[in-house]
């Protein structure tokens, strides 16, 4: 009887569900012309108006990125090896018992394999540089990720998860990142961060659920199979 | 319709298969993307970013699900990241009144019963309302929500029962109302 009761009421709920922020008619044209003339660089029509991240922290970030080709130049003599082994970031699988089973990141076709980070130990196209300050910042995302999985609930993630998350997004845009298993990476953890930066309040269940998350998508393995183990980037 | 030999195409810059790319899956992102913020203005920029996104990236898509998936997954992603969660509160309660239903309902429910439950809809965690949204209300599959936030379909499952268990809470006093 209970169970018919509930029932009833899911089926009311659904119904009613259908006018909550019911969409109007899709606005496909306008959008489609934004969208050619955001991506052609011109002025658009229908003006963006999420993009109110401030001038300064965008300048913040650039600086980061700049400063770890500064810090790269500087540590990373041209004729010592490469802060990160080029084995690490070739493409092979992620290391971990588990990636057999069900691993979201199988190994890269030999199609899709970028030649310059090839198992021989030629540098890539990418240069030094750029990839300490990507290891740079993989070490903080997998840091952040082990801490908040761990208590969750006793630290504000959002904020620090925000700024990663920035930080994430302009590696992404940059195309710096030439390794295809690190761009896919880098996707899977903007989400995840994507949802952490939304959490309010005590949400256990949202917290659960990114938990699963990273879970699913073996983020942590992912992340340390590609971070290099030298103190230089550790540190 | 292929989706290799689509994505090939676009990869390759052939303009008509961006267009058809677009065409094939605007509707149900801008869609559940209305669904999540109820609002036209943030559903039009967050679609916009989330297709000019899209094709950034679209060659690191690996195939592994439907490329609608894929897509609803940057979509997430970029609502999740653009939105303010008292703004949204806030816009709910107004847009709620010129709300126009996109399928008439066999029983029209009450105005009381629409918004307590858009109240205890937008009071759900992020998660529950999520997936709510995009089963309950968008119609995606377990399966669908899971690749596209990353979770078990179990998961998918869990949250959704989870989303109903909390809502019929809220809504026990239209339940006897309804009784037959």
């Amino acid at each position: 009887m209970m169970d018919e009761r509930e029932d009833r009421l899911d089926e009311l709920i659904r119904d009613a569900a259908r006018d909550f922020n019911a969409p109007p008619v899709t606005p496909r044209a306008e959008m489609w012309e934004a969208i050619q003339a955001r991506r052609r660089g011109a002025p658009a029509e229908i003006r963006p108006i999420s993009r109110r991240r401030p001038l300064v922290l965008v300048f913040g970030i650039a600086a980061l990125l700049a400063l770890g080709v500064a810090i790269g130049r500087l540590t990373v003599p041209r004729a010592a090896p490469l802060p990160v082994p080029p084995a690490t970031l070739s493409a092979r699988p992620a290391a971990g018992g588990d990636t057999a089973v069900s691993s979201p990141e199988p190994a890269v076709a030999p199609a899709r394999r970028q030649p310059a980070v090839a198992s021989s130990g030629s540098q890539s196209l990418t240069t030094p540089a750029s990839r300490l300050a990507t290891g740079l910042h993989l070490t903080q995302v997998e840091s952040f990720l082990t801490e908040f999985g761990t208590r969750p609930e006793t630290g504000d993630y959002t904020g620090r998860a925000r700024d990663l998350l920035t930080d994430t997004r302009l590696l992404i845009d940059s195309k710096r990142v030439e390794d295809l298993r690190i761009q896919r990476l880098l996707l899977d953890l903007e989400l995840v961060l994507a949802q952490i930066a939304a959490l309010s309040g005590d949400r256990r269940e949202d917290v659960d659920l990114i938990a699963d998350a990273v879970a699913q998508r073996h983020l942590r393995t992912r992340l340390r199979s590609v971070l290099p183990t030298g103190p230089a980037i550790r540190s | 319709m292929d989706t290799k030999s689509l994505v090939a195409r676009v990869l390759a810059g052939d303009q008509d298969a961006e267009r058809e790319l677009y065409d094939t899956n605007v509707d149900r992102v801008y869609r559940l993307i209305y669904r999540m913020v109820g609002d036209a203005e943030q559903a039009t920029d967050y679609t916009q970013d989330t297709f000019i996104r899209t094709f950034e990236r679209l060659a690191t898509f690996r195939h592994e699900s439907a490329l609608s998936t894929w897509i609803t997954a940057i979509a997430i992603s970029v609502v999740y990241n653009g939105q303010r969660k008292v703004k949204r509160l806030r816009a709910r309660e107004v847009d709620l009144e010129h709300a126009e239903p996109v399928a008439i309902p066999a029983r029209e429910a009450d105005p009381d019963l629409k918004r307590k439950l858009a109240a205890a809809i937008e009071a759900l965690p992020t998660g529950y309302r999520t997936v709510f949204l995009m089963h309950d209300v968008e119609g995606y599959t377990h399966e669908e929500i899971g690749s596209a936030l990353g979770i078990q379909e179990g998961t998918s499952k869990a949250q959704l029962s989870r989303a109903r268990a909390r809502l019929r809470q809220q809504l026990a006093d239209f339940a006897g109302d309804r009784a037959s």
